[in-house]
């Protein structure tokens, strides 16, 4: 092999290996990923301790081919998880409802925006404290993706 | 010996140039800055115009009883709420504390006070404690379904207990609106939910002027 030949090859490979690495630094610091789904912008709103129930908003992108939905999730600061949606009734209330079907779709290549006044996961029964700075841990169980588990932070939007 | 063509500059209407560019500059900066202030404010609440002050009540606090006339000389900001509601209260209650916060001083003059539209599981302890997680001026009463009701109805407030599936107990669907009462008692401005505390803010000093 020419000498040229050579060099051009382990600058290609120095090249993906310091690309590799950019992408898998950044990725770890930003957001979450399990198989094609990806977790960013995860936040739950500060919330006095004696109020029962708290929200946690994020945007799932999932970058797969295949259609997938959020359809459970656990976290040690609740007793129980639930997928949520606040909306206005007919009656120009705001109201609350499980999300369609117990399930969040997300697309494939699409994303689902988990925001307050919409869809949120809702955390029943707080066990931890919910003030701002607070890191609490949720574990997102997703039909074609399986489990991914975030640290989610409290704080103000 | 002709005299020298004067170049086009010296003309008339060169000289004028500078005088009508400065005009213009003049005319834009009046309109940028000063028309503005002289529209009347655009309201992201509804305006209401009520002749006689909003109906009173009296509510229990974790201080004792609260009358909505107690506060008359300030404004009033009237939210129907609870504390087991997860998304809509925290944020509407976290909003109206960042536009106090944004309206600096005169925010001293504006009171909030969230009713609980959930009277059996709210009582005042916990109402005291949850309202003034978000800002510790803010007051929170209730009191039996039937004296919440009376409070609500004359504000135009539906509210209604559903079941829910699941572990959340039951919900309590309401309107979420933020019912702003003047200095002198009458109901001035319906702010809707999700209004944002940058409009909410807006709204409630042109009311304090």
């Amino acid at each position: 092999m020419y000498p040229e030949g050579q060099r051009v090859k382990r600058i290609t490979i120095s090249g993906a290996l310091a690309g590799l690495s950019l992408v898998v630094a950044t990725t770890a610091v930003s957001c979450s990923r399990a198989t094609g789904i990806e977790v960013s912008e995860a936040w739950g709103r500060p919330s006095p301790s004696v109020a029962t129930a708290g929200a946690f908003f994020m945007t799932i992108d999932n970058g797969s081919p295949e259609d997938d939905a959020l359809i459970g999730a656990r976290s040690p600061a609740c007793g129980a998880v639930e997928l949520h949606e606040s909306y206005m009734n007919d009656e120009g209330a705001m109201a609350m409802r499980p999300a369609e079907g117990g399930r969040i779709a997300i697309p494939a290549g699409g994303s689902a925006v988990l925001e307050p006044g919409g869809l949120h996961v809702m955390c029943i029964d707080k066990l931890e404290d919910f003030s701002e700075g607070t890191e609490l841990e949720l574990s997102l169980h997703f039909e074609q993706a399986g489990d991914l588990t975030l640290n989610v932070e409290i704080r103000e939007p | 010996m002709t005299d020298l063509q004067e170049s086009p500059r010296s003309k008339p209407v060169g000289r004028l140039l500078p005088v009508v560019l400065g005009i213009t500059v003049v005319l834009a900066l009046f309109a940028w800055l000063v028309l503005p202030r002289l529209r009347p404010h655009q309201f992201s609440g509804t305006v209401l115009q009520s002749e006689v002050p909003a109906a009173d009540f009296t509510l229990t606090s974790a201080n004792g009883p609260v009358s909505l006339s107690d506060y008359r000389g300030k404004l009033v900001v009237l939210y129907f709420g609870y504390t087991f509601c997860p998304d809509v209260c925290p944020t509407t209650l976290s909003d109206v504390n960042r536009a106090l916060a944004q309206i600096g001083d005169e925010a001293e003059d504006v009171q909030l006070i969230m009713i609980s539209v959930d009277p059996a599981r709210d009582d005042p302890a916990k109402l005291a404690e949850y309202v003034e997680f978000f800002n510790p001026t803010f007051v929170g009463v209730t009191g039996t379904d039937d004296e919440v009701r009376s409070a609500a109805t004359p504000f135009g407030i539906w509210y209604e207990a559903h079941d829910e599936e699941g572990a959340s107990g039951y919900l309590v669907d309401h309107v979420a609106t933020l019912n702003v009462i003047d200095r002198e008692g009458r109901l001035k401005l319906v702010i809707g939910y999700g209004t944002g505390a940058d409009a909410i803010a807006a709204d409630l000093e042109y009311m304090l002027r």
